[in-house]
């Protein structure tokens, strides 16, 4: 890494933390994780009591006790990444910015260094706070538990941070696209939120399983399953489709960046 | 030093800057000056890279500035003093604007002594009155201790404490052998504040001159004779132009009042008022009339 970029990620988390609403944000994200993720495993483990044996058979508790507190987290995540940049555009400071940074590479990549790496450690903190929590909410409630030991569950919490990771670029690749912050994170909710979560029940059958097979990030949470579903992408290829989804984002956000006036 | 050469920048149909070129010295205040819409800001905007040019170069002590490694050394820059997110403290401002360039905490602190925020460093800077605002975007400017420093309209809004506080600031910028480029649409302001002028309207060079030398252009004498036919035949054969001025005054271009009262005296005429008269604004308005984009017209 170069002075020049160390210097610009150094002034990127400055202008993050100074902002006073960022970190209580980001750690209201987390809560949203962790808290609603309990809940969602407590209600799972009551199903299970209910349950058939062919579901109980493909009962995943790792996944149960991520899944639903991301739901509600992501968005703060992406909305948090729009900001990152549509901050700069509400304010004017990105004419001061770009002045500053004449290399506007160096600048976007220091951004998105920056919301990269507080994203990740956050998404881990989430990721093995819900984990943990959720083992031990769903075995007071006598359904199975998962132990970071066994086949693919490290994989999966692990995944689940560098997923929050993704989501938070998407933002902040949207939030470079659209420069407002109220279209960018509106097109963020629809991409990760309203299509894949709500669009299956909206859709016609066959485009609704295409949705939740291949939509980006319903192809990513995959990574965070530890009983391969027959009809869902493999961990590691889902992944790989989100990560090749925000990396169009991102090439894109980098080509107008470089090419449009600041 | 700053070199602009045959700069042309459209934005859509319509041409903002118009093959304009001229240099701006070190050591003096250059005043650049024109209507609104002229294209001052424009030309700020491609010296530091912001805009790219359609045609033409603009270097900064022979680079360009999107070349330098650390701009803010070389160049510093008042665009828009309310760019600044306003729940950011003053200080947390400079800080991260700082760092890019990597220029310490400790020269931080020393610019908001300059500028005179030192009290309000950690005030959220949405608090901010117009004057402190414009004292943060200059201390923004001087962080990096720059050679060259752009000014864009900075006294617009301040009171008049504030507006002398620039002023003397540009003008000790200039006198430590920096170069100063201000913009302004108002040539009262510039007249107290500049060396020497820029003009430009409608994306074109209209001067590049200096200040005196625009003053001495500008400036005219009210006169009244005896017989005042006779001293405008003399006037006019002195070089001057004489037009009638008000309550059956003769005003005169082209000649100084000393050339005048040797007119007078060759003329053989009795003088009852001589009054140099110094309009600048008049002559600013004469000098960009062509090129004002939107202009009220009589009713």
């Amino acid at each position: 890494m170069s002075v020049a970029f160390a210097d610009t990620v150094r002034s990127e988390w400055t202008k993050f933390r100074t902002i006073p609403s960022n970190i209580p944000t980001m750690l209201t994200a987390v809560a949203l994780m962790v808290f609603p993720g309990a809940l969602t495993a407590n209600g799972a483990s009551e199903n299970y009591q209910a349950a058939s044996e062919a579901t109980r058979a493909v009962f995943d508790p790792t996944y149960i006790s991520m899944y639903g507190g991301f739901l509600f987290a992501q968005i703060t995540v992406g909305a948090l990444g729009v900001l990152v940049v549509t901050h700069e555009y509400a304010t004017g400071l990105i004419r001061t910015s770009t002045t500053v940074v004449p290399r506007r590479g160096r600048l976007l990549g220091a951004k998105v260094a920056t919301f990269a790496l507080i994203a990740l450690l956050m998404g881990w903190v989430s990721s093995f706070g819900s984990f943990f929590l959720g083992q031990a909410v769903l075995g007071s409630g006598g359904a199975p538990t998962a132990s970071l030991g066994e086949p693919g569950v490290l994989r999966a919490v692990v995944g689940m941070g560098l997923l929050w990771a993704l989501v938070g670029l998407s933002g902040v690749a949207l939030g470079s696209l659209l420069r407002a912050t109220m279209s960018a994170t509106t097109v963020l909710v629809a991409v990760n939120f309203i299509i894949p979560i709500i669009g299956p029940r909206l859709l016609p059958d066959g485009v609704g399983a295409w949705v939740q097979t291949y939509w980006p990030i319903q192809a990513g949470l995959q990574i965070t399953t530890t009983v391969q579903n027959a009809e869902r992408m493999l961990p590691w290829p889902g992944f790989g489709v989100m990560a090749a989804f925000t990396a169009v984002l991102l090439i894109a956000a980098f080509a107008l960046f470089r090419s449009r006036d600041a | 030093m700053i070199e602009i050469t045959d700069l042309t920048k459209r934005y859509g149909n319509k041409t903002a800057v118009d093959g304009l070129s001229f240099n701006v010295h070190p050591g003096r205040v250059t005043g650049f000056l024109g209507p609104n819409g002229a294209g001052k800001s424009t030309t700020m905007r491609a010296i530091l890279g912001l805009d790219r040019p359609h045609a033409g170069s603009v270097t900064v002590n022979g680079r360009a500035y999107v070349g330098l490694p650390r701009p803010m050394r070389e160049v510093g820059a008042l665009l828009d003093a309310r760019a600044v997110h306003p729940r950011r403290t003053a200080r947390n401002h400079l800080l991260c604007i700082a760092q890019t360039n990597g220029i310490p905490a400790k020269r931080v602190d020393e610019v908001l002594q300059v500028v005179g925020l030192e009290s309000v460093a950690r005030k959220r800077a949405g608090g901010f009155s117009l004057g402190m605002g414009q004292r943060l975007g200059i201390a923004v400017a001087l962080l990096g201790d720059p050679k060259v420093l752009l000014f864009d309209e900075p006294v617009n809004g301040l009171d008049p404490e504030g507006i002398k506080w620039i002023r003397e600031l540009m003008r000790g910028l200039a006198a430590e052998g920096r170069t100063v480029l201000v913009s302004s649409h108002l040539m009262s302001e510039m007249a107290q504040t500049a060396d020497h002028l820029i003009v430009i309207g409608k994306g074109k060079l209209i001067a590049d001159i200096g200040i005196s030398e625009f003053i001495r252009q500008g400036s005219n004498v009210l006169v009244r004779a005896d017989d005042q036919e006779r001293l405008a035949a003399k006037l006019t054969e002195a070089g001057g132009t004489v037009l009638p001025g008000a309550d059956g005054a003769l005003i005169v271009t082209g000649l100084e009042a000393r050339q005048v009262g040797k007119a007078a005296l060759d003329a053989e005429v009795v003088l009852t008022e001589l009054t140099p008269q110094r309009s600048l604004e008049q002559a600013y308005m004469d000098l960009t009339r062509d090129s004002i984009e939107f202009q009220a017209s009589a009713a």
